[in-house]
């Protein structure tokens, strides 16, 4: 379903995140990349999901080279992948309701289908009474539940997560680790960096290495 | 085609929900856009105005011939054959001194003063109209006709007719060049208005590019922002041209009548009223997309970097 090969990335500056990375993840798969920072973790899911195109070698998501793709078939592309950042990327100015309804609103669903499809995520979640709350009353936690409600809602078939409980205690981290897990039993292929040594176990799954930009052993 | 609308019709109601979100900001851009398309539509109804009543006015050249008083009959057929027989001439006309006299006491309103007249002071007259008119050549056929027997003098008063159709024709590409550089004005003022509008909103746009939204899904609401905006201003002009003429119209009209003719200012037609708005339209989107497309061309390089 998505595969590197022979990826590099090569800054402007000179600086290689990525050295000359070859993986493939199956269909169905969940899939933890693990490595000290700097390792290329975050350039390897910015690559997979088009933020960031290849210097050399390719990155294949769905059998479509992303660097081949038009500005418009990377929205088109992104549309079909649910994203969590590290940095939560929430509108503050709009409230828990809007921020989860707004990748249904470049869909263009309806207004009766965003409604039903948000509170079913928030539900997912557990944030549905806080759907009126603005993002800035939430906890920690909370907003990246927020986060995950916002990447779910258009049902995608690929998630990819970026230390989705890096700066959470233990017991939300586990409850994110809880949601991933249920999302990929229902089919969902989960790509996510992190330092969760507990998550890592806990999800059982395989994990991919990375190492000043090259897959460690 | 269902979702095609669902997005146009979103774009369009996120873009009045910002229009009235920011009331005051609204009404000043509005206000500001609106007065830079008053100048020059208002300047265009005035000499629109001026040019009709001009059209009105004979102005081809026109030379008028007056015999000496004793000129008798013979005397003035044989200046006639003459005058037709001239090239550069086109058509002369005779007018007697009766149909002269008849003609003053009718249209200047003498008919008592002319009435106490012992004799017809009039002479007899041709009115020649030339197949020529440049001044070079209208000057020789004047000199040609004063050295016929009997004539005593010419006049020629089509110049001042001739110069106000220049004035109106200068003034139309006036009004034209002004046009253009308030309509640039506007493009200006609206691309800085979404300008800022982008600037507060610039975490939506990276968030929106982020899971999946289109430039053409960026550019939207802002493009409807800035042709709403740009409509408004258009019915703002529209409306204030609208007040001029009807608060100026009685005075202008008192005043020409004061003068014994008769001039009154018309509103601007409704098809001209509509196309400025859509004009005014056309150019708020205009703005709104030159500014989106420079902000979105500098993201994107950013993030090739």
């Amino acid at each position: 379903m998505i595969t590197f090969a022979n990826t590099v990335k090569r800054y402007r500056n000179g600086f290689e995140a990525l050295k000359g990375v070859s993986l493939s993840i199956e269909k169905g798969e969940i899939v933890a990349v693990t490595g000290h920072s700097g390792a290329g973790k975050s350039t390897l899911l910015r690559l997979a999901a088009g933020i960031e195109l290849a210097s050399q070698g390719s990155v294949m998501v769905n059998n479509q080279n992303v660097k081949q793709l038009k500005e418009e078939g990377i929205a088109v592309m992104r549309r079909n992948l649910g994203m969590v950042f590290q940095d939560h990327k929430l509108l503050f100015d709009r409230s828990v309701f809007e921020n989860v309804a707004l990748p249904l609103s470049i869909a263009a669903f309806s207004h009766a289908e965003i409604g039903r499809r948000v509170r079913a995520a928030l539900d997912k979640v557990g944030l549905l009474s806080r759907e009126k709350a603005a993002p800035i009353t939430l906890s920690g936690g909370e907003q990246q539940r927020l986060c995950i409600a916002r990447a779910i809602v258009n049902r995608p078939a690929i998630l990819i997560a970026d230390e989705p409980t890096g700066n959470l205690d233990q017991a939300y981290a586990e409850t994110i680790i809880d949601l991933f897990k249920s999302f990929n039993q229902v089919g969902v292929t989960v790509l996510l960096a992190t330092h969760d040594e507990a998550g890592i176990a806990k999800l059982s799954c395989r994990r991919i290495s990375l190492a000043q930009g090259k897959s460690a052993p | 085609m269902r979702a095609w609308l669902t997005t146009h019709a979103h774009a369009c109601e996120r873009a009045v929900k910002r229009l009235i979100s920011q009331p005051m900001v609204t009404f000043l851009s509005v206000f500001v856009i609106g007065m830079a398309i008053t100048l020059p539509l208002g300047l265009y109804v005035i000499f629109a105005n001026v040019s009709a009543a001009a059209s009105r006015l004979d102005t081809e050249p026109n030379i008028n011939v007056y015999l000496a008083l004793n000129a008798n009959e013979q005397e003035t057929r044989e200046v006639e054959k003459r005058l037709k027989a001239m090239s550069n001439v086109d058509r002369v006309t005779f007018i007697s001194r009766d149909a002269a006299l008849a003609e003053m006491k009718r249209v200047a309103n003498l008919a008592d003063l002319v009435s106490s007249l012992e004799a017809n002071p009039l002479p007899h007259a041709f009115s020649i109209r030339p197949s020529v008119s440049d001044a070079a050549t209208l000057e020789s056929l004047r000199a040609s006709i004063a050295q016929l027997p009997k004539v005593d003098n010419i006049t020629m008063d089509f110049e001042w007719a001739q110069k106000l159709r220049r004035f109106g024709t200068f003034a139309e590409r006036l009004v034209l060049l002004l046009g253009l550089l308030l309509a640039t004005a506007v493009v200006f003022v609206t691309g800085n208005t979404i300008r800022l509008q982008i600037l507060t909103q610039k975490d939506e746009i990276e968030v929106s590019q982020l899971i999946g939204a289109t430039r053409r899904f960026i550019r939207r609401p802002f493009l409807y922002f800035g042709a709403l905006q740009g409509l408004l201003a258009g019915l703002v002009a529209v409306f204030a041209v609208l007040l001029f003429v009807w608060w100026a119209g009685a005075e202008v009209h008192s005043l020409t009548t004061s003068y014994g003719t008769s001039f009154s200012l018309s509103a601007p037609a409704m098809g001209l009223s509509l196309a400025v708005v859509a004009l005014s339209a056309l150019l708020g989107w205009f703005g709104a997309f030159l500014s989106v497309w420079l902000y979105l061309r500098r993201v994107s390089s950013d993030n090739c970097s």
